[in-house]
């Protein structure tokens, strides 16, 4: 067990800018991560997730200008305020990528050994014949059978689970000390998605790297991950150990989703525990808590000021509720 | 894809057949009595029974189907027939003209990639910067030039005022440069179009990202990554330019005075004298679709889906 | 009227300089008669020659004909022209696209076959094939340059048609029992024009460099009509004494075609994305800056 977190996220603020609007897709947001530790942020498509991982990191689309406030240290480094030369040294080599469609994320026109054996030469510093080797390990290691003939085949060749292996090769590649895997399985078939994740979990712990799991599918982190951190418009509503927070969610939001997931004990036909109304689009910051009017527990008091992540009684569990730390709600 | 090449090398025969069948089609249509015109030019046509015996000569009365074989048979051996207007045989001087503007069109054709993609990377390196507007502004220009007015700027400025370059005449490397720049100017600018919009392109795509999450640089990405995209675009775009050179070629050579296949044309156009036009048009054809059927096979070899689509 | 607004609206978001240019060319050349100083065949030969003077404003050519007064009419003879061969061609390239996207099957195959054929010959060679068997000649020229320009108007009409015809309405028309000529005439052909002017707006540069082309060659416009490459080519002999006889026609030219080329850029989906601004970025910041930051996690 290492000491110190080796991501440590403080009070994140993204705001993006472009020709025609400006958003904030993440609004004062905590987390960490340790080493050999998995952190699931859950979240609907919009709420956030996605940016909060890639926008420190430099990965944002060109022609969206992104300003970043608060403090994200990887390694004891901080990253923000750093020119973006300086953060690229870190992509790669320290923290690899997972994306979340496999069928567009290599490049067509480019044999596999080569997008593979290029992290090598690059981060490694291997000669283009050592590299090769490496990369033939690596597609070994993600559990591809006739690794020789994958090397030299392209893209289009491959099926998506095989895809999606191959992204993770690469994302590995540079042996990097965190693994950030934006929605892996969500493009993929069922049967392959449980592959996939049980190679990921497996990969991590045997590399013992840390690893931020991002998803909307609550069956996935109670497979992989030990923490969790549940996003709503922006902001985090929940977080804390997994089985903690799966097991007695506190947050109106969590408690939503959770009841949401079908149960083996539900009749065939009954209707299904949604949550009332949609999720907010994001623009400017919420006044208040951004889930108050979808919110059973709502109060006067939650639409006037923005709730804070407070610790439970518990000490491991934070909910940014003011009913629910009030103990209002019954638990 | 053994199977896609045989079925295109017969699409390849079938076209030329058809080019074959038009440009012969294309004189016999003429207006007004081919033999009548023959003996006119020959100054003859008041000799009585004349314009019989030049009937005779050149096979008129002979069925169509007759005269097309008779035709295609000696097209194919080289054998043009005779110029009415000279006298000569039409394939006497073909071989070397068709080195003139050989030379001509490989020479721009090259010129003009190396321009394009010089244009097109320094744009896409500095995307909206000095070098991107510069590179687009001459590209506009260089595509609203007529290519007369290029080979006229070109005669004007380096030949009569500064003396760098010869403008008349096919002697020698020397005398290659200005009719290869001029050549040279459209093509450039519509390729380097080609070149900036699909590196752009490319560059929005998603593996993209995955490049970039890689620890790559802009410019490391886009030679590795985004370059090999372009290339199946590229090639045809050139193939296209290639062939549109060979109709350049027609203002070119007379400005430099070239006796190229396009002079040759010109002439036979001016003078109306079908045989050289029939022939200059064919040779135009086969190179057409020569060319094209080059550019897919090409494409084939560097477009690995389509590759795939059929082996 | 709602058509004369949505054109409107069009214009405003297309380039000025490229549609004043384009409108200056199309003025000079509706008014050339008017607008032009002197005859432009009154030759004379005492003033051959001469640089800008109070007399010529740009100057005379070798037979002394004042060159503002030819460039004007040039301008003229390349509007009427160009506008001549993209008329008769469009008409002939909407007629087989609209026949072809309407009945489909062998008629549609064949058509499509000869529009590639078409499209793959530059129409250079095309025109000076034409030209070569039937003679040089101002109709002759406009037919032959027509002949090369309907492939791509038959193309885009027949691609309009189509996606006409596989409307849901369209289908709901003949099932009610709409005849075909109303179908053609109602719905058919008023999409495809809009589609296939507004291409031939965009490609005008090209045809009158095609004119210009062909006039160079002694193939196109005849003396003494003044046309801007029949100026150059009678100038060249003169280049060393005289060169701005051969830059002025030159010029002209080149800045229509230039005008048109933009216009043609804009209308054409220009696929690089526009980048932010520092004006879009400082009033963003503004915005973003406004945001009070709400309290946050521990």
């Amino acid at each position: 067990m290492h000491n110190e977190p080796l991501l440590t996220v403080s009070n994140l603020t993204v705001d993006l800018l472009t020709a025609k609007s400006a958003v904030r897709p993440v609004d004062g947001v905590s987390y960490s991560v340790r080493q050999g530790e998995c952190l699931a942020i859950v979240g609907e498509s919009g709420s956030g997730k996605t940016v909060m991982n890639f926008a420190p990191l430099g990965l944002m689309p060109t022609g969206v200008t992104t300003v970043l406030s608060g403090s994200v240290k990887f390694d004891g480094h901080e990253l923000i305020g750093r020119p973006e030369a300086e953060i690229r040294k870190f992509r790669g080599r320290s923290i690899g990528f997972i994306f979340q469609d496999p069928m567009s994320a290599l490049n067509p026109v480019r044999r596999i050994g080569r997008q593979i054996a290029e992290m090598a030469e690059l981060h490694l510093g291997m000669s283009p014949s050592a590299a090769e080797a490496r990369a033939l390990e690596l597609v070994k290691l993600v559990g591809i059978s006739d690794p020789a003939a994958r090397l030299r085949q392209y893209p289009h060749e491959l099926s998506g689970g095989l895809r999606q292996r191959i992204v993770i090769a690469i994302a590995l590649a540079g042996e990097p000390k965190l693994l950030i895997a934006d929605e892996p399985t969500t493009a993929l078939d069922v049967t392959v998605q449980a592959q996939i994740l049980r190679l990921l979990k497996d990969l991590q712990k045997r590399l013992d790297m840390a690893m931020v799991l991002i998803t909307h599918d609550m069956g996935v982190v109670a497979g992989a991950a030990d923490n969790i951190v549940v996003m709503y418009a922006a902001r985090a509503a929940e977080r804390g150990p997994v089985d903690k927070v799966l097991v007695s969610p506190r947050h109106p939001y969590t408690r939503g989703l959770i009841n949401a997931i079908p149960r083996r004990e539900d009749p065939i036909g009954s209707e299904f525990r949604g949550l009332p109304g949609v999720p907010p689009t994001l623009g400017a910051p919420f006044k208040g808590c951004a889930f108050a009017s979808r919110c059973g527990f709502a109060v006067a008091a939650c639409s006037a000021s923005r709730p804070p992540l407070v610790p439970t009684p518990d000490g491991s569990v934070f909910v940014a509720c003011p009913v629910v730390n009030q103990g209002k709600a019954a638990a | 894809m053994i199977h896609f090449i045989s079925k295109r090398l017969k699409h390849s025969l079938v076209l030329l057949f058809l080019a074959s069948v038009v440009c012969f089609m294309l004189v016999v249509s003429a207006p007004g009595n081919v033999a009548v015109l023959i003996a006119e030019l020959r100054g003859a046509v008041s000799v009585p029974g004349y314009v019989d015996q030049v009937a005779e000569e050149i096979g008129l009365n002979k069925p169509l189907l007759v005269r097309y074989v008779d035709w295609l048979g000696d097209a194919v051996r080289g054998d043009f027939g005779i110029s009415y207007r000279t006298g000569q045989e039409v394939n006497a001087d073909l071989p070397k003209r068709m080195l003139v503007t050989g030379t001509l069109v490989a020479g721009g054709g090259a010129l003009a990639t190396l321009i394009s993609l010089v244009l097109g990377f320094l744009g896409a390196l500095w995307p909206y910067k000095l070098p991107d507007r510069v590179s687009r502004g001459l590209a506009l220009v260089g595509a609203s030039t007529p290519t007369f007015f290029v080979g006229a700027l070109m005669i004007y400025g380096f030949s009569v005022t500064f003396q760098l370059f010869p403008s008349f005449g096919f002697e020698g490397p020397e005398s290659w440069i200005l009719p290869w720049l001029t050549v040279a100017v459209l093509p450039a600018a519509v390729l380097s179009r080609v070149v900036r919009v699909g590196l752009e392109e490319a560059m929005t795509s998603p593996f993209v990202l995955t490049a970039k999450s890689k620890g790559l640089g802009r410019t490391a990405i886009l030679f590795r990554d985004a370059l090999p995209n372009i290339t199946p675009v590229f090639i045809n775009a050139l193939g296209t330019q290639v062939g549109l050179m060979t109709a350049t070629a027609i203002i070119v050579e007379p400005l430099f005075a070239w006796q190229g296949l396009g002079d040759y044309f010109l002439n036979g156009v001016r003078f109306r004298d079908f045989m050289v036009v029939q022939a200059c048009l064919l040779i135009f054809l086969t190179f057409f679709i020569i060319v094209n059927l080059i550019v897919d096979l090409a494409v084939l070899l560097t477009d690995p889906r389509i590759r795939r689509q059929w082996s | 009227m709602e058509k004369l607004n949505s054109i409107l609206a069009r214009l405003k978001k297309m380039p000025r300089a490229a549609l004043i240019t384009i409108g200056l060319f199309v003025a000079l050349g509706t008014f050339a008669s008017w607008l032009a100083p002197q005859d432009p065949s009154a030759q004379n030969l005492l003033d051959a020659g001469l640089g800008p003077s109070a007399a010529h404003w740009l100057g005379t050519d070798h037979l002394g004909r004042d060159t503002l007064s030819r460039l004007i009419i040039a301008a003229n003879t390349s509007l009427v022209s160009v506008g001549s061969v993209l008329g008769i061609a469009m008409t002939i390239g909407i007629l087989m696209g609209t026949i072809a996207g309407y009945h489909r099957g062998w008629v549609d195959d064949l058509l499509m076959r000869v529009v590639d054929v078409g499209l793959s010959i530059p129409s250079l060679i095309i025109a000076l094939a034409v030209i070569g068997i039937v003679g040089p000649g101002y109709w002759t020229m406009v037919m032959a340059l027509a002949l090369a320009w309907w492939p791509m108007s038959g193309r885009i009409s027949r691609a309009v048609a189509v996606s006409i015809m596989s409307k849901p309405h369209i289908e709901a028309l003949r099932v009610l029992g709409a005849s075909p000529w109303r179908i053609y005439f109602g719905h058919l052909l008023p999409g495809t024009i809009g589609a296939v002017m507004v291409y031939a707006t965009a490609d005008a540069g090209t045809a009158a460099l095609a004119v210009a082309t062909l006039s160079f060659l002694g193939l196109g416009i005849q003396p003494p009509t003044p046309e801007w490459g029949q100026m150059l080519v009678d100038a060249l002999p003169y280049l060393e004494s005289d060169p701005r006889q051969v830059l002025l026609p030159g010029l002209a030219l080149t800045a229509a075609v230039i005008g048109f080329n933009t216009l043609g850029e804009s209308i054409a989906l220009n696929r690089i994305p526009k980048p932010l601004t520092r004006r879009m970025l400082a009033a963003r910041r503004l915005e973003a800056a406004g945001w009070a930051k709400e309290n946050s996690d521990a």
